[in-house]
């Protein structure tokens, strides 16, 4: 690898600065005791902490955005097995408008995908519901699970399946002794992003979410439409310190290079 | 009645011939190479053997057993692949003891098995490790003893060495030689490297634009062969007037054929000229026996066997061919 020259470390310096300066100035402004946004500052207080217990709702939220993530992602990953297997090593009539449909709501604007769930949830009955949010958040990160899924779908080696057949397997055994366990690092990585996703999305949960069905960035985003105070600043913090914890963890056990590119076990 | 026949099997793909009218019988424990440039339709063959591919026609008979009517699974063959194909989430042990696993057979006589041909590959100190962890040559070896460890009725193997550098495959062609005549597998070998096939084979079965250009014993398809693109592929050939002459059959004489010597490229065992004569380029290999040989820019006289060497005047050309 080439050494950077001057210029390129100083364009890489600005670069994660701007990066990550709005991170750290959130979790700076957490720490401060005054009752509205302020930076800098020379006093310290863990106050808003102690605040977020007295809203039990963020609580139930932040919960309530994992299991939202988790079951969203696993579900999208689910249907996308298959889907990969197909799209990625045959070729069929409609293979093109599947892959299509499957990516389009990459292409749609939340905010279109919101008002038209809030629409289609009423009539259903499904409106506000925690099951319509899993509904809308499978539609929405489903092209991130496939996108990974059907990377290692692509790159498995048809004559590894074939010398497992020539060696008595059938189909049932082959998929699940040899295809699915080469393809589980793209699964893993495609519901690492997927519930990345999921957690992280406002525009359209915000239109569906009801009172008592709110994600947390939807708490968040109705929190400071009307308080000025920095409470959403300490979640953020906590969210953070939550996040930089699962890295952590996650690279030690399985390598967070491996996790977000989704490469396969043997390297390739 | 043959052990494996090939009966007028063909393959089309779309307006593509790639298999047209293959008819072949093996023997049971004959090693037979599919031999041919690519796009011959050698693999084609052999994973219609295999059951990977559908013929369009023809028939395929294991001991006069229909062989298309059965699944893949159940053909119960052997098959070492050019990408070796190892299932790279298991060890050693795991991979070559599958077969016997997908047959059934209880974990001791598994263990055994495996254990006994890990050795016969020389790899029975390697049964804990993954594939990643060894060389090309070794993962070679698992791959022949995944496929053997089933006791395959017929060893399938594409362009099994083509992935090895030169002087290791020489010693696996050697090592494999020895296996297959050890365990006495019926055995068809596809490749594109004519010297490996000569080296390995009972009979080469020539390939060409999806048909047997000859089928024989190696020594005869290189000394006798059917045809010119037979002769061609297998080894240099000088064609001279209409008859073709091998280049290591032709020597330096006091007359005969007149030349010039345009190139002269020593090769440790032996010499290789380029020969300017009348009618062109003739191709000739001397033995390094230790004597002195014409050099550059000399005059010298051809002479071969059959050919009285006064009667060659007329047109001569210089064909070379190496199986790439």
């Amino acid at each position: 690898m080439s050494k950077n020259g001057p210029i390129a470390l100083v364009y890489h310096t600005l670069f994660v600065t701007f990066m990550l300066a709005p991170i750290l100035v959130v979790c700076f402004v957490a720490f401060t005791p005054e009752g509205y946004l302020s930076f800098p500052t020379d006093r310290w207080s863990l106050r808003w902490f102690y605040a977020i217990g007295r809203y039990p709702e963020f609580i139930s939220a932040f919960w309530r955005s994992l299991w939202l993530g988790a079951l969203s992602s696993a579900i999208a990953v689910a249907f996308s097995v298959p889907a990969a297997l197909a799209i990625g090593r045959h070729r069929f009539r409609g293979r093109d408008a599947m892959t299509a449909l499957f990516m389009s709501p990459l292409m749609i604007p939340h905010v279109v995908l919101g008002i038209a769930f809030l629409r289609f949830f009423t009539e259903l009955g499904l409106g506000g519901t925690f099951v319509g949010l899993v509904l809308a958040h499978i539609v929405i990160v489903l092209p991130f699970a496939l996108r990974l899924t059907l990377a290692s779908a692509v790159g498995l080696d048809r004559s590894i399946e074939h010398a497992a057949i020539s060696l008595g397997a059938s189909d049932g055994t082959v998929l699940r002794r040899i295809t699915l366990p080469l393809v589980l690092p793209g699964l893993v990585s495609g519901w690492a992003l997927a519930f990345i996703n999921s957690f992280d999305e406002v525009t359209m949960t915000v239109f569906i979410a009801a009172p008592g069905t709110e994600t947390l960035p939807v708490r968040m985003f109705l929190y400071i439409q009307d308080n000025i105070d920095p409470l959403v600043t300490s979640v953020s913090a906590v969210v953070i310190a939550v996040t930089v914890a699962a890295l952590i963890v996650l690279d030690r056990a399985y390598g967070l290079e491996r996790l977000l590119v989704g490469r396969s076990v043997d390297g390739r | 009645m043959s052990f494996l026949s090939l009966e007028g099997l063909s393959k089309r793909f779309g307006t593509h011939t790639a298999v047209d009218g293959l008819t072949l019988a093996v023997e049971k424990g004959e090693f037979v190479s599919l031999l041919g440039p690519s796009g011959c339709g050698k693999t084609t063959t052999l994973q219609m053997i295999a059951g990977f591919v559908e013929p369009s026609g023809g028939a395929i008979r294991l001991e006069g057993r229909d062989l298309l009517a059965m699944k893949p699974a159940k053909r119960g063959l052997g098959i070492v692949f050019q990408s070796y194909a190892l299932f790279p989430h298991m060890t050693v042990a795991e991979n070559v003891a599958f077969g016997l696993e997908m047959q059934g057979v209880a974990a001791v006589e598994r263990s055994k098995r495996v254990g006994e041909t890990l050795e016969l590959v020389g790899l029975g100190a390697f049964t804990g490790r993954f594939p990643r962890q060894l060389s090309g040559g070794q993962q070679q070896r698992v791959a022949l003893a995944r496929a053997l460890v089933i006791r395959p009725q017929i060893l399938l193997l594409d362009e099994p060495l083509s992935n090895l550098d030169a002087k290791l495959r020489e010693e696996m062609q050697i090592e494999l030689r020895q296996i297959q005549r050890t365990v006495g597998t019926t055995t068809i070998l596809v490749t594109h490297d004519q010297a490996e096939a000569m080296a390995l084979s009972d009979r080469v079965v020539v390939m060409n634009h999806g048909r047997a250009e000859q089928i024989g014993p190696p020594h005869e398809a290189y000394e006798r062969p059917a045809t010119p693109f037979v002769a061609n592929f297998l080894g240099r050939t000088n064609l001279v007037n209409g008859t073709t002459v091998r280049p290591e059959k032709i020597w330096f004489a006091t007359s005969g054929l007149a030349g010039k010597v345009r190139t002269r490229i020593f090769q440790g065992n032996h010499w290789l000229y380029q020969v300017e004569t009348a009618g062109g380029l003739v191709t000739v290999i001397r033995q390094n026996t230790g004597e002195a040989m014409p050099g550059e820019g000399e005059s010298v006289h051809l002479a071969w066997d059959g050919v009285p060497p006064h009667a060659t005047r007329g047109e001569v050309s210089a064909k070379r061919t190496e199986g790439s």
